[in-house]
């Protein structure tokens, strides 16, 4: 076991992710405590069911800390951590279609369906929400990473594999389609 | 809904069940499940890999009961080509002698053999010894 990292909240991501690739946990879990709820926000806003968001955030880091070494500082750490977590969200969804207990719309993108969070989510949350199930995965994830998220279009593109131009592109059909589903 | 409303709208999306989120525990159950998951996986590999061992072995051993059952012409082709090659190494006299026997054999069949303009092999020269022998091949 390599000896633990000295953390503060200023050690960069970068500095965590070394030490976890020479086996310290400790890294990891603080990796984990910082980006954890930035991570849970996307998810829901994927269309995560409150029900497994845990389970989804952890299967987001597992994964990701199992593939780290894929991992080339060519985006921040967290857009990267999101864009495995939109495609654990989606294997999420296709093993509850295969089951076929209650269907993917509802499953995985209905967040209106909990009574607490219908309650709790403001009528302009609702209306995005439903939006947003409407909208293309791609189209979805740029819109939360960079209205929700905050984060560069250059960021995203690295994350995303693709252009500064693209992701833009892509931001704002989402943003048109939604004005125009959310009326 | 305009689009800086979008936006805010965006911003408080999840808030609520991130909040929620007990990220203590989720670090400790994340650490538990990366120490429980590695020996899975090489399980699993140790799986695949017998697994293509088996396939394998079926694979080739499926192609041998072929091999034996029906031998490929590919080996009767062999055979053609090295006769032809055997011909160029042989002098006039062993040709001479080779169209001997195949002349025996045809006469002793009572067919005639496919002479060029010529009832007398020895009167062949090499070349034409070679195309008659190869005209015999089939």
């Amino acid at each position: 076991m390599a000896q633990p990292l000295p953390r503060t909240e200023t050690t960069p991501d970068a500095a965590l992710i070394a030490a976890w690739q020479t086996g310290d946990e400790q890294a990891a879990a603080e990796l984990v405590r910082r980006h954890a709820r930035a991570l849970a926000r996307f998810l829901t806003g994927a269309g995560a069911p409150e029900s497994e968001l845990d389970d989804l955030v952890q299967e987001t880091f597992i994964r990701a800390f199992r593939s780290v070494d894929r991992f080339r500082g060519q985006c921040q750490f967290r857009t990267w951590l999101m864009t495995i977590g939109g495609n654990v969200l989606k294997d999420f969804g296709r093993r509850m279609k295969r089951r076929a207990v209650i269907p993917l719309d509802e499953m995985v993108r209905d967040v209106t369906g909990d009574p607490h969070e219908l309650a709790e989510a403001s009528e302009t949350e609702a209306r995005l929400a439903a939006g947003l199930k409407a909208l293309p995965r791609l189209q979805r994830e740029v819109f939360l990473l960079r209205a929700q998220q905050g984060l560069e279009y250059e960021d995203i593109a690295a994350a995303l594999a693709t252009t500064p131009g693209a992701a833009r592109v892509h931001y704002h059909h989402a943003v048109r389609r939604l004005k125009e589903i959310v009326k | 809904m305009n689009e800086d409303a979008m936006i805010d709208a965006a911003k408080r999306l999840g808030a609520g069940p991130a909040a929620r989120l007990d990220v203590d525990a989720t670090a400790r159950r994340v650490l538990e499940r990366l120490r429980e998951q590695p020996a899975r996986r090489s399980t699993w590999i140790r799986v695949q890999w017998l697994r293509i061992a088996a396939a394998l072995v079926v694979v080739m051993g499926g192609a041998y009961a072929v091999h034996q059952v029906w031998p490929t012409r590919e080996n009767a082709g062999h055979a053609a080509h090295f006769v032809a090659d055997d011909l160029n190494g042989l002098s006039t006299n062993e040709l001479q002698d080779v169209l001997d026997r195949f002349d025996e054999m045809i006469s002793g069949s009572g067919t005639a053999a496919p002479v060029e303009g010529s009832g007398d092999l020895r009167e062949l020269d090499p070349q034409q010894l070679k195309r008659v022998l190869r005209s015999l091949e089939g």
